[in-house]
């Protein structure tokens, strides 16, 4: 056609008018002639406008770094937010009242995985299995949408109008309004209820913790004449002396703690040193199973040693001890002698810890702490914790109240009293009396159902808000996502019914700037201030210390002697690591998650000693009913399947606490649904037992123990989902020639011994070739992993932070007890010993071998190596032959033995995009976290640099609070994975076989004389 | 064109055999014997060569093994190089079983497919009886009348001889 | 096995038959009605069909949960049937190919249904590799054949790729080979037959045969060389399938000894079967004439000598076990004979060495109603062998921490008897539709014991004379006629 009438559009200026002749060539070499009339707007440009348009639009959009106060869906996507790439949010975890800092990460407008901020004060990078979970609990389908009024769905207006009304008739009568709360981080919302309270006459704010620690403060009362709760400085201890105090698991700030314990026991200064831990408790505690001395005592022998220890370490600072020392207990002089010695010898380097509800016992430990000088060094009281404020006495003066109908208004925020206290019942039925009653929790537990007005409180990731976990150390809550349902932020329900409605942000905003800001040195002006601690996620300024008196001698008071009937026990209710009070116990990630120690999934249970056990002729499994002794009122019971527990105290029975409660009935649906499925719940409809009944008050103190507990058989049987069924390295007996002969699987060693043999060369990983000729060298990258077992707790935050992050499946309790729970990372625990066992925590994964054995023997091609010595399982090509599973030395690999669908479907907005979700028949396994390893090599081609080393974090590795884990290459000599290869600790597993794992094992050392009896067990295993 | 056949059917695969031999012992040309089973001897008494089969099942079976061996390596060397459990490119033992086990299944179907040609016998194929029960338990000698001085009659006899239970003259289509 | 050649002057059929009667007396049995007998046995084995059938239906739709395996035992009765007919089938190629080669005489009138056997055996094998799948709709991946995933071909180093090729080879060898062998007997039953359903399918797949001796000939060498090729693929199969467990690294299956361990056991256990079969066609069938005790006999002594060769191997592996001081080894064998699973390890040994050791005795031998349970007894042995080798060794492997237990769930059980189902009724069915007895082999092993051969006189270079002829011919006709 001519040249005339058509019109030729050209992609460029140059390839235009102004085209070069090679442009000219290059054009024609393509010709495109669009005989189309000029005027008409073409496919083409219509594009490029868009495409101007977009980008003009979002330049436009996003160079402001105002915070997101509300999040609203794109109308402009904001610049941030690029589709497909994460980024993070910094913000504080709601999980439990620790107050960690976190970072949300964040995928197209909506939280997908929390990662432990690294600069946190308190954290410090890790972040507990409730943290990593508590994502799931955002897009939890059953937590309220909106307010209720009566138990039905109101709007806020109603409910507003309704309060407002009722304060204004308290306000002029003298009713009472009582505000019960957990402890409560927020600065900002402490100083709004507050203010709120002073409106009436008589308000009064009582805290209280399910979990309680009241005893401490109280004792700090008495010998401090402060009632607080030291910051306990684990980093700064070197011997360690802790009375039932569960410090790595459970109590107050585990992951503090953790990282700080870690930190004292990390073997690579010279000349090695490292902290030591010793323990006297009575059931088997995560803390327990990593003390270098772990004394097995019931409850009241607890007291005595500690008297004992005390008066002790009393002579050795030549002060006069008042009270009555009775040496007749079981503990020997020797251990306590040693122990004194070791404390005595660090003081103001050692710390005393206590974690028994009971004044007089807190009080001594207090004392020991005085006279071996850690006040001021590793018990910081110008620096207090407030991570647990609870005062038990005040609890039980509300409940009087209640009990007599004074109490004219009752707030209820983050505390479920009728579940969690022993008169559970009674308490609905005394919040049904009261006028107003007003909880905030988000979901129908069973307080919210009872009360009548339920104001739904934000998500922690969803709401602005503050707390301060330690004194001065000011961590920020910011929104990561819009509020999925109509709650309202407690914050801004306070501002709407005290008169001046305020939102979160402005609340939080304007507390800081008049009382967070004026305390931060050399201020600049608020707003860079405030944008900085937004950045960060916290700020830490300078506090004004509470005023402490003199330590009071006089507080010290005799140990009440106990004796318990031999037939009898005595009860400990303690919290687990993943259920603590049970405010998790809907979250299918925690329930799913082993216990560290019992390996138990799905279930409560009644721990009895071996020996227990057998003298009562129990089997595993079977279900007894545990009875109190007739108590004022009366004498609850409760029906348990037993748990035999290696190195309990035969004289007591441990329960944990947290389970049973109402919300658990959703799981009867969470497993695969077929022929001759079992369900995954109880037989009530739940999840495990509730113990809470058989917590008591004492001496105003909230009581985890309790004595004379007697046990009658009941002939039923319950089957607990336990994922590890062998529990030690030893071969069982009942097979000839090798029965109780141990497995060198997890090595394992003491200081003495390692500094001994500190010359003699580290153990290389075998370079023996086998058969072939080494055709696969790894040129580049060589990704490999290290994993301390000294460091490592067992605390399990890496099996969800695992499960999070490679969207693993939750398969329900009749799956796991079939053997089919779908972890990639898993923690095995072995014991050793006979009475007092020690106790191995060995986290395992895929062990990337080079020389794998389960790629040989896949038909299909469907796990081949990577050149970067990644071992890949690509699903859509997998068929589900399992032979590599029953190939694999290491059984870390798992398979989709059915299509596990999520319970609650909202949860899947948890899913990682990065992460394919599996689908059934296939076989899946570790990854080393593939999908990061490529975001940084991407990261790193964007910047034309190369990986640097600790810029990849295994999902693993990232939340471990002990730092156990550590990722890198191989190939590069300064990487410290290479270093940690060299280690005289290293060791592989099933090395011998020549299977090249990718992961080097640091042998676990423990701090005891390699001489004494203990070390030369442990020497059996490596 | 047509030839004329003498057919002696037996009884007893004993006179088959017999007659067969004196038959080819003078000089008579014989076209073909039917039986219900091979009778032992009876190839040597026609004098037939050893068939040629066996080399086709020797060629084919090279061939596969070859074939199979070839594509294995190309397939795991060449075309695809993986790395599957760190073994090495030139992994030759483990191609053997099922270099093996194509060149017995190329060896056994190439050399019936070659049976059924050249015996030419396909599915549905309308059988030609030379006589009935030669499925059951008739043995029957086909002669060709050769030549002009044929003596019908002494065939005949000679048959008859070797117990023959019916002797026919037949004009054959060849 | 020189203690399997009769001696020559004793009949193998016994009756004094001639190729009339065995063409009769073996068609008569596919001619007459079902006897209620084989109604019977059908309808069992068909109900046991449908049971595995649904089994099988409702697992591939639910996923392989419905099985009682789990993370550490990935395999279990699946693996364990599929193991077991593969041996059961080998037994039926061992007879038809080897005792062939071994010119075994007594192997004619039990090589047909031994034939079918391995083929029917191998069919039930064929299924469980498929439906062991977490995809069975992916099967066909096993194959390398062009595609457009790169192309990506297979794992010529995964011995499931090698299993897939010799179960592959093997039916389809056995297949051919048994075919082979019904050619001549189809057109026997053709021209029995005028007409009918019968008739037609006899033609169609007898093609055209006419007894042609040119033709038997030729048909003699390739099924000479059918039965060379079967010899060493019948090995080869069970060596391969033996090495999905040898080359595996798990303790108690990383051993040298599996192959011939294999396939000896494998000859055991389908001779065993054969036998069992064999008793039963020979009473329902009528065929006491044909499989005489002697066939019996034979098969006996063949029982003692694979059960002889088990049972070394049994003794061999512990030994070795324990003489490697390896820990995890010595413990994989200790733990499978004193373990959990210590009662499946009772049941093979008692079942597949002591109770075979009756047969050492004549009198048993000849008794079929000992023979008989024996034989049932050593299926069920062989097939704890196999459940013994793969769940016993993966249970309890390198770490503690994952040893698990296993209890088949009904889904696999019914499985389990499904597979037996669909043998049986291919197998009652076979017996209906198809001569069981190899009429044309019969035939020929006629005459073994009664000597009829005609001896010529070497004939003379010159045309002979009649009278010579006359000489001959009498003593022939004499011999023809009496």
């Amino acid at each position: 056609m001519a040249e005339g009438k058509t019109t030729k559009y050209w992609k460029s200026w140059k390839e235009g008018p102004g085209a070069s002749p090679l442009v000219q060539i290059s054009r024609d070499e393509f010709p495109e002639p669009l005989d189309r009339p000029a005027e008409q707007f073409s496919r083409r440009s219509f594009l490029k406008a868009v495409g101007f348009t977009a980008a003009v639009a979002t330049a436009g959009a996003g160079c402001s770094h105002a915070p997101v106060e509300k999040a609203i869906p794109y109308l402009i996507q904001p610049e941030e937010i690029i589709p497909g790439v994460s980024y993070f949010y910094a913000t504080t975890c709601g999980g439990c009242s620790a107050g960690c800092g976190v970072l949300a990460k964040n995928r197209d407008s909506r939280p997908i995985k929390l990662e432990g901020n690294s600069e946190h004060p308190i954290s410090r990078g890790g972040l507990c299995a409730i943290g990593q979970a508590s994502l799931l609990d955002l897009y939890d389908s059953h937590r309220l949408k909106e307010p209720r009024l009566d138990g039905k769905v109101a709007s806020w207006e109603e409910v507003d109008r309704e309060i407002i009304a009722r304060l204004a008739e308290i306000r002029k009568s003298v009713g009472s309004v009582r505000f019960l709360s957990g402890t409560i981080l927020s600065p900002t919302l402490n100083a709004q209820i507050k203010k709120f309270l002073g409106q009436f006459n008589d308000g009064r704010h009582i805290v209280y913790d399910a979990l309680s620690s009241s005893a401490i403060l109280d004792a700090h009362q008495e010998t401090h004449g402060q009632r607080l709760l030291p910051h306990f400085r684990f980093d700064k201890a070197d011997v360690i002396a802790s009375f039932d105090a569960d410090f790595l698991g459970t109590w107050i700030s585990p992951v503090e703690f953790t990282r700080d314990y870690a930190a004292g026991r990390r073997l690579d200064t010279k000349p090695l040193r490292m902290s030591y831990h010793a323990q006297f408790e009575s059931r088997l505690s995560v803390t327990g199973a990593k003390a270098d001395r772990r004394v097995r005592v019931s409850p009241q022998e607890l007291g005595e040693s500690m008297v004992r220890l005390a008066s002790r370490l009393a002579r050795f600072a030549g002060a006069p001890f008042p009270l009555t020392v009775n040496d007749s207990a079981s503990v020997q002089d020797a251990v306590l002698e040693d122990l004194a010695k070791k404390l005595w010898q660090a003081r103001g380097r050692s710390l005393v810890v206590c974690g028994v509800q009971d004044v007089g016992l807190q009080v001594l430990a207090n004392y020991m702490n005085e006279l071996l000088e850690n006040y001021g060094s590793t018990v910081d009281v110008a620096r207090p914790s407030l991570q647990k404020g609870g005062n038990d006495r005040e609890l039980q003066a509300l409940l009087d109240e209640l009990k007599g109908g004074k109490v004219a208004a009752l707030f209820l925020y983050g505390v479920n009293p009728v579940y969690s206290l022993p008169h559970g019942p009674q308490f609905a039925e005394w919040i049904k009396q009261v006028p107003l009653a007003v909880s905030f929790a988000d979901r129908l537990d069973e307080t919210s159902a009872v009360a009548r007005f339920v104001c739904p409180d934000h998500h922690a990731l969803e709401s602005w808000s503050d707390a301060e976990p330690v004194l001065g150390h000011i961590s920020l809550f910011q929104p990561a996502i819009h509020p999925l349902g109509r709650t309202r932020a407690a914050l801004e329900s306070f501002a709407i019914w005290g008169g001046q409605p305020k939102t979160a942000y402005d609340a939080v905003r304007d507390y800081w700037r008049e009382n967070i800001f004026p305390r931060i040195r050399g201020a600049a002006d608020f707003q860079s201030f405030w944008d900085r601690s937004v950045e960060a996620g916290f700020a830490v300024v300078s506090a004004d210390p509470p005023k402490t008196t003199k330590f009071r001698t006089t507080a010290l008071r005799d140990v009440a002697k106990t004796t318990v009937a031999s037939d009898k026990f005595s009860l400990v209710l303690y919290p687990k690591v993943a259920m603590l009070d049970g405010r998790h116990t809907e979250n299918p990630w925690l329930q799913e998650l082993p216990d560290p120690i019992s390996k138990v999934t799905w279930d409560n249970y009644a721990c009895f000693s071996p020996r227990a056990a057998q003298r009562l002729g129990l089997e595993e499994g079977d279900v007894v009913r545990v009875e109190t002794d007739a108590q004022i009122g009366s004498s609850p019971a409760l029906e348990l399947p037993i748990f035999i527990q290696p190195g309990q105290h035969d004289q007591i029975i441990a329960v944990a606490l947290g389970y049973g409660s109402k919300g658990t009935e959703r799981f009867s649906d969470i497993g695969p649904k077929w022929l001759f499925a079992r369900p995954d719940v109880g037989e009530d409809g739940r999840i495990g037992k509730n113990a809470s009944p058989l917590l008591s008050f004492e001496d105003g103190t909230l009581q985890y123990i309790r004595e004379g507990v007697s046990i009658r058989k009941t002939g039923k049987r319950h089957t607990l989902a336990s994922t590890q069924t062998h529990q030690s390295l030893t071969l069982p007996g009942n097979v000839p020639l090798l029965g109780g002969k141990q497995r060198e699987i997890v090595r394992e060693t003491t200081l003495p011994v390692l500094v001994a043999d500190a010359k003699s060369p580290s153990s290389e990983p075998s370079k023996a070739n086998g058969l072939w000729p080494p055709d696969h060298p790894y040129t580049g990258h060589k990704w490999a992993m290290a994993i301390d077992l000294t460091a490592c707790t067992g605390c399990s935050s890496c099996v969800v932070a695992c499960q999070a992050e490679n969207n693993i499946s939750v398969v329900g309790k009749d799956e796991v007890v079939r053997h089919r729970e779908m972890h990639w990372m898993r923690i095995d625990r072995y014991y050793s010993g006979q009475e007092d066992v020690d106790v191995v925590h060995h986290p395992m994964l895929c062990q990337q071998c080079d020389n794998a054995p389960c790629e040989t023997v896949c038909p299909v091609l469907a796990t081949v190596h990577s050149a970067e010595g990644l071992n890949q399982q690509i699903y859509n090509r997998c068929v589900g032959t399992r032979y590599c599973a029953n190939n694999c030395p290491y059984k870390t690999r798992r398979f989709n033995w059915f299509n596990y669908m999520r319970e609650d479907h909202l949860q899947n907005l948890a899913l990682n995009p990065d992460v394919t979700v599996r689908s059934r028949g296939v076989m899946e396994k570790c990854t080393f976290c593939v999908q990061r390893i490529e975001a940084a090599r991407i990261e790193a081609r964007r910047h034309d640099k190369p990986i640097a080393d600790g810029q990849i974090q295994t999902a693993c590795q990232q939340s471990c609070p002990a730092q156990a884990i550590v990722f890198g290459d191989l190939n590069d000599p300064s990487s410290r994975v290479a270093k940690l290869a060299q280690d005289r600790r290293r060791f592989g597993v099933l090395e011998e076989f020549n299977f090249r794992p990718s992961v080097n094992y640091l042998a676990l050392v423990r701090n005891r004389e390699g001489a004494e009896e203990k070390g030369k067990e442990s020497q059996n295993h490596g | 064109m047509s030839r004329r056949v003498v057919v002696g059917v037996f009884a007893e695969e004993g006179g088959l055999l017999g007659v067969t031999r004196a038959a080819r012992a003078q000089g008579l040309k014989v076209i073909d014997a039917y039986t219900p089973y091979p009778v032992h001897g009876l190839d040597s008494a026609m004098g037939l060569r050893p068939s040629r089969l066996p080399w086709v099942c020797f060629l084919a079976a090279i061939a596969g093994a070859a074939l199979k061996l070839w594509f294995e390596f190309w397939t795991t060397m060449v075309d695809w190089p993986l790395n599957v459990g760190g073994k090495p490119w030139n992994s030759l033992p483990a191609f053997v079983p099922v270099t093996f086990e194509v060149m017995v299944l190329s060896a056994g179907l190439t050399t019936v497919f070659a049976f059924l040609v050249l015996a030419r016998l396909w599915p549905g194929k309308r059988p030609v009886l030379v006589s009935h029960g030669i499925t059951d338990d008739r043995f029957v000698l086909v002669l060709e009348e050769s030549n002009a001085q044929f003596d019908l009659d002494r065939v005949r006899k000679l048959l008859e001889k070797f117990g023959a239970v019916r002797v026919e003259e037949r004009l054959e289509e060849a | 096995m020189a203690d399997f050649v009769l001696p020559a002057q004793q009949s193998l059929i016994a009756g004094n038959k001639t190729p009339a009667d065995v063409t009769r007396d073996i068609c008569h049995s596919l001619e007459g009605r079902p006897t209620p007998l084989w109604w019977g046995g059908f309808l069992v084995a068909f109900s046991l069909l449908l049971l595995g059938g649904a089994a099988v239906t409702y697992e591939v739709a639910t996923g392989i949960g419905t099985w009682g395996v789990n993370r550490t035992v990935g395999w279990a009765v699946g693996i364990t049937c599929f193991v077991f007919w593969i041996g059961i089938g080998h037994a039926g190629t061992l007879i038809s190919a080897i005792l062939f080669l071994l010119r075994q005489r007594w192997r004619t009138s039990v090589n047909r249904s031994a034939e079918a056997m391995t083929i029917f055996a191998v069919m039930c094998a064929g299924v469980f590799p498929m439906i062991h799948l977490g995809r069975p709709w992916m099967a066909y991946w096993l194959f390398p054949y062009p595609n457009t995933r790169g192309s990506l071909w297979v794992n010529f180093r995964s011995p499931l790729v090698w299993d897939a090729f010799a179960i592959g080879t093997y039916f389809t060898i056995s297949l051919v080979f048994w075919y082979l062998g019904l050619i001549p007997d189809l057109a026997t039953v053709r021209d029995r037959l005028c007409c009918g359903f019968r008739h037609k399918l006899a033609s169609l797949l007898s093609l055209g045969w006419n007894g042609s001796f040119r033709t038997w000939h030729r048909y003699e060498s390739v099924y000479l060389m059918l039965a060379g090729l079967a010899t060493p693929l019948v090995l080869s199969v069970h060596t391969i399938v033996s090495w999905d467990f040898a080359t595996g690294i798990i303790p108690g299956w990383h051993a040298t000894i599996f192959p011939p361990y294999f396939v000896a056991g494998a000859i055991f256990s389908g001779v065993a079967m054969v036998l069992t079969l064999v008793l039963v066609a020979r009473k329902t069938m009528r065929l006491e004439d044909y499989i005489t005790i002697r066939h019996i006999d034979v098969m006996c002594k063949l029982l003692l000598l694979t059960s002889g060769i088990v049972g070394i191997a049994y003794a061999t592996e512990f030994f070795t076990a324990l003489y490697s001081t390896g820990p995890f080894e010595e413990f994989a064998f200790l733990n499978r004979a004193f373990g959990p699973f210590g009662w499946s390890y009772g049941i093979m040994v008692s079942c597949n060495v002591l109770v075979p050791q009756l047969l050492w005795f004549r009198k048993v031998r000849s008794n079929l109603w000992m023979v008989f349970p024996i034989s049932i007894l050593i299926n069920v042995g062989m097939w704890f062998e196999r459940f013994v080798i793969i769940v016993t060794s993966l249970h309890r492997d390198f770490l503690p921490s994952s040893w698990t237990n296993y209890r088949p769930t009904p889904i696999e059980i019914s499985m389990l008897l499904g597979s037996f189902g669909l043998f049986f009724t291919l197998f009652l069915l076979f017996c209906r539709l198809l001569p069981v007895v190899a009429m044309a082999e019969v035939k020929g092993v006629l005459h073994v014991g009664h000597e009829r051969r005609v001896e010529l006189p070497a004939t003379p270079p010159s045309f002979p004379s009649v009278e010579e002829l006359e000489a001959v011919g009498a003593g022939t006709a004499r011999g023809g006629l009496g």
